[in-house]
């Protein structure tokens, strides 16, 4: 048999139909034709012959159907005609069709996004070859176990290191702010210092020119990143072969990097890469590409001889006690957002939850709608499985609409928390769409559609005729009934839920935006100051550079006021470093248990532009800040913590946190660690983040303690940024060298949005609003089409009862009972469940205000939403003329 | 009419395949053909006849043309195709055995 035949001759059939259907005709016609003739030859009259044929024929247009029947045609044009049927039917229901695809679309578009989001972000970030097998240099000091801090590595023991049983490769770097020349302004410039076996390392080549080589370990060769060349050079693609001069080095461009590599904003910014060599950088920390099959617990153990040994080297490197903890290059990342994305997750996943239920809610209720109109196809001869395919199909054709509005939804969705949580994923992670989950949850939402799709179809086409089409007037049928309340009532609860969270979440983040801060962040500008790293080590060089520039920026108008702080940012600290808290002594105080306390390294003048008030004692002066040593300033908290028996004024205490530690560019005042007389007491303000309390301070003079960089807190008249340019003046007549870190101001109010808690608790308020809203909108939705359908069907019922002279009350409390309850009971169930996962919340959601009292106005929304979504139907079938429903029958 | 003959059972098909290797002919000449060299003996339904053909041009039996019919109108002629003969030489094999078998078995007699 001829295998092209048959597909031939459907194409033939389908495409060109009309031709087809017109051939049938003709040849049939002919045939007739040719049979009466035959049949006039054989002695009939015309008009008899004619009769006789057409009878022996018997029907055209039947002939027509059969025809398609024997090349097997039959059920794609009957489907054909049941999509155009069902998409009619729809059509009618423009709003219930609408709302259904909505549903889905929502629930599968939300869902999708979401994941997407965790997985560009948290699964799968960077772009990086063998990322998984990537771990930073982590290991935990055991007395600050919270935090991990990063070891470098000195130029032999790396050699040594990359030796070790579970490595595969390293990359050696460091980040060092370097500065050009040539500008108005001079620039900084955050440079890698990286082993020139980057680009292999990480399996990126460059975008432009080429990437390093070992063989430039030598050369005075640069790789720039996009941004920086986009910044700098205007992305000019002809900049290969030109120069930088950088610290007084004249560097070769040899290659742009692509702009989804920016080397992780783990380690800060980098603008270009430069070969590694001892002469330019004096350690390295280690990037560790694991062998494949090395768990990082396995590296742990194979490292911890080795770090031990560097440590014996050199022990400023590492702290006292420590083990090796390498974690993957994406685990600060899960750290930081991994609970936020899971909570979103699960919201999402209600949402999508809710959007199903709704679909199936409106899918339900159409059906029982609908049983007329089917009970009559049965009774002139539709089959069970007819009925049951044109339900199905319109069920298809709704879910498929919401699936494939949903995808794209996703698209757009899938962006959004990026834009509303910028600086906590990483850079280089792009949202890309991820198609086994958007795979499936459009098979889920085609699931939905026809398991709810069918439930109708099985109920209405079983062939019990006439007792269906009597039912007309009855009331809901029982078990069609029944799983139209279990899904509202669900559907309820779930909102609930939702609307509980997003209420909570609302409330946490009042209550950040509206914290008592402690200091006044408006118009606070900040600078940081990268220093020249004097060899010989002169502090009171540094000590009064740093006070000259003060007075300079102090002098420029427009600034109010000029404090210097070297220690962190309010309203928390750096990692690492005096971000920690640090052990101290008092004087004539043993303590039973450990003592410890932030020191903030800051000149007296910090507070006043801060507006943080004194509340007892004295401020240090501008001659004991010169020195140093001696004095120091506690917060309320300290007070409260460990002076509450006596007056803090006069104490002494010291603290080892402000000792030399011996680095290149650490400079101790003489007698740092010696007792420090407390001065003053100064209010409290938030010093260790916003989701935790006020941590007790010390606060001790910056030149009792300094490195290669220091900030600068500027008080202004204006918006800070405004004030870029005269400050950058000032300093530029100051000390034409002198740079300013990132060549940009950085200002309080963004300090506090871009903390953790608070776009934690922004991106919580915004989108469980959003999801709340969405699914309160989506339920009252599928309530209200319920009691719509209901009252439409019962409109015969209604008329009657009306016409018996029953009041509008009474209608509308019957139309709308059964319904209520089920509200009533998905709202106790939805209280319930929010009470029994308030637990698990204050646990996921530290920020937020648990109070079960805020559930009332949740509560009072939902009961509000579901009478008004409730009545409006039931208020329409109330007021219908009885007469005109009784006489439309 | 008494002593036409109902047709068997899927012999359609292989008396139009036959009826067509002769020579090109339309519908209505296919059908006048089996019933003139049947003489007049088989009864066939005209509309299972039409639904028999289209089975087959869909399975590339047969293929229609469209031609001119004798008195000149326009009327679509079958012929044989390769896969046809094909067909139409294993369903004579097929037959010619059917028939023997069951001829001999009718025409065996009561042997002790």
């Amino acid at each position: 048999m001829n295998l092209f035949a048959p597909i031939r001759s459907w194409w033939r059939a389908i495409a060109h139909r009309s031709r087809a259907d017109e051939d049938v005709a003709a040849e049939l016609q002919f045939h007739i034709d040719a049979h009466t003739e035959h049949l006039i030859a054989s002695g009939l009259s015309p008009a008899e012959a004619a009769r006789r044929a057409k009878i022996e024929f018997g029907r055209v247009d039947v002939q027509k159907e059969k025809y398609r029947a024997a090349i097997g045609l039959r059920p794609f044009h009957e489907i054909g005609g049941d999509l155009r049927y069902g998409l009619r039917s729809l059509w009618r229901n423009p709003s219930v069709s609408l709302a259904a695809i909505l549903s889905l679309a929502l629930g599968i578009g939300a869902t999708s996004a979401m994941f997407n989001v965790i997985y560009s972000t948290l699964l799968h970030p960077f772009p990086y070859a063998d990322a998984d097998r990537i771990v930073n240099p982590s290991l935990i000091d055991e007395k600050q176990p919270l935090v991990p801090t990063w070891f470098a590595l000195e130029p032999a023991q790396y050699e040594s290191f990359i030796k070790a049983q579970s490595i595969d490769s390293v990359l050696g770097f460091l980040v060092q702010g370097q500065q050009e020349t040539g500008q108005q302004f001079p620039e900084d410039v955050s440079v890698a210092f990286v082993t020139p076996n980057m680009n292999d390392f990480l399996g990126v080549p460059a975008m432009l020119g080429r990437g390093m080589r070992l063989s430039d370990g030598k050369q005075d060769v640069i790789v720039l990143g996009y941004k920086y060349w986009q910044r700098r050079f205007g992305g000019d693609r002809a900049v290969i072969g030109h120069t930088l001069n950088l610290d007084n080095t004249v560097f070769t461009i040899i290659g742009v990097m692509p702009p989804r590599f920016t080397f992780t904003e783990t380690v800060g910014n980098v603008d270009a890469y430069i070969p590694w060599n001892a002469k330019r950088a004096p350690a390295l920390l280690p990037w560790i590409k694991l062998r494949r099959g090395v768990t990082p617990e396995a590296a742990d153990a194979d490292f911890q001889p080795y770090l031990n040994r560097f440590k014996q080297e050199s022990p400023m490197h590492f702290p006292k006690e420590f083990h090796v903890d390498v974690q993957p290059i994406a685990a600060p990342y899960m750290h930081r957002t991994g609970r936020t994305l899971a909570l979103l997750f699960v919201s999402v996943v209600f949402l999508l939850l809710i959007g199903c239920a709704n679909c199936s809610v409106l899918l339900l209720a159409r059906g029982e709608a609908r049983q007329h109109e089917l009970s009559i196809r049965s009774a002139i001869g539709a089959g069970r499985f007819r009925l049951i395919r044109q339900l199905l199909i319109e069920s298809f054709a709704i879910a498929f609409a919401g699936a494939a509005l949903g995808t794209l939804l996703a698209y757009w969705l899938a962006r959004l928390p990026l834009k509303l949580m910028p600086g906590v994923f990483p850079q280089e992670a792009t949202i890309t769409m991820n198609w086994p989950v958007l795979g499936f949850s459009i098979a889920l939402a085609l699931l939905t559609g026809v398991l709810f799709g069918l439930a109708p179809a099985l109920r209405f086409s079983r062939p019990d005729v006439s007792h269906m089409m009597q039912t007309r007037s009855r009331t809901i049928s029982a078990s069609g009934g029944r799983s139209l309340n279990l899904l509202i009532g669900a559907q309820i609860a779930l909102t609930f839920i939702l609307m509980g969270v997003a209420a909570a979440a609302i409330t946490g983040f009042m209550r950040i935006t509206s914290m008592n801060l402690g200091y006044d962040p408006h118009h606070v500008g900040f600078l940081g100051i990268p220093l020249k790293q004097a060899p010989t080590k002169n502090r009171e060089a540094t000590a009064s550079y740093i006070a000259r520039l003060r007075d300079t920026i102090a002098a420029v108008p427009g600034v109010l006021s000029v404090g210097v702080a070297s220690s962190g940012i309010p309203p928390s600290q750096p990692f690492g470093g005096f971000g920690t808290p640090a052990s101290f002594e008092l004087l004539g105080h043993t303590a039973d248990s450990a003592q410890q306390a932030l020191v903030q390294l800051v000149s007296p003048e910090y507070f006043a532009t801060l507006k943080i008030p004194l509340l007892s004692g004295r401020l240090w002066t501008r001659d004991e800040n010169r020195q140093g040593d001696f004095v120091a300033v506690v917060n309320q908290t300290f007070v409260q913590r460990y002076l509450a028996d006596r007056n803090p004024v006069g104490q002494q205490l010291r603290t080892d946190a402000v000792k030399d530690d011996g680095r290149p560019s650490s400079m101790a005042s003489p007698n740092s660690t010696d007792w420090r007389q407390i001065l003053g007491v100064v209010a409290d303000h938030r010093n260790n983040g916003l989701e935790r309390p006020v941590a007790p301070a010390i606060y001790v003079p910056y030149t009792t303690f300094m490195w290669n960089a220091t900030q600068l807190f500027i008080r202004t008249a204006a918006p800070p940024e405004t004030m870029l340019q005269p400050l950058r003046r000032a300093i530029h007549v100051f000390n034409p060298e002198q740079r300013i870190g990132g060549n940009h101001i950085g200002t309080l109010e963004d300090s506090l949005s871009v903390q953790t808690i608070w776009i934690q608790q922004h991106t919580f308020s915004v989108l469980f609003s959003f999801f709340g809203a969405l699914a309160l909108f989506l339920s009252l939705f599928g309530i209200a089409s319920t009691i719509f359908f209901a009252t439409a069907r019962r409109q015969n019922e209604l008329g009657i009862r009306m016409a018996l002279g029953a009041r509008r009350g009474h209608i509308m409390w019957t139309v709308s009972r059964s319904t209520l309850l089920t509200i009533s009971v998905g709202i106790l169930a939805g209280l319930l469940a929010n009470l029994y996962l308030r637990g698990l919340l204050q646990k996921w959601m530290p920020g937020n205000n648990h109070s079960p009292w805020l559930l009332l106005p949740v509560v009072a929304v939902l009961i509000l939403g579901s009478a008004v979504s409730c009545l409006l139907p039931a208020v329409r079938a109330a007021h219908a003329d009885p007469m005109a429903t009784l006489r439309s029958e | 009419m008494g002593d036409k003959i109902d047709l068997l059972q899927g012999t359609l098909e292989i008396l139009i395949l036959k009826s067509v290797s002769l020579g090109a002919l339309h519908g209505y000449g296919i059908l006048l053909r089996i019933q003139q060299i049947s003489q007049g003996r088989l009864q066939i339904p005209q509309g299972s006849f039409y639904i028999a053909l289209y089975r087959m041009e869909h399975k590339g039996l047969v293929k229609g043309e469209w031609g001119e019919s004798e008195n000149n109108r326009r009327a679509k002629f079958y012929t044989l195709t390769a896969a046809g003969r094909k067909q139409l030489k294993k369903e004579t094999e097929k037959w010619a055995e059917m028939t023997d078998v069951v001829g001999s078995i009718l025409s065996a007699t009561g042997e002790a």
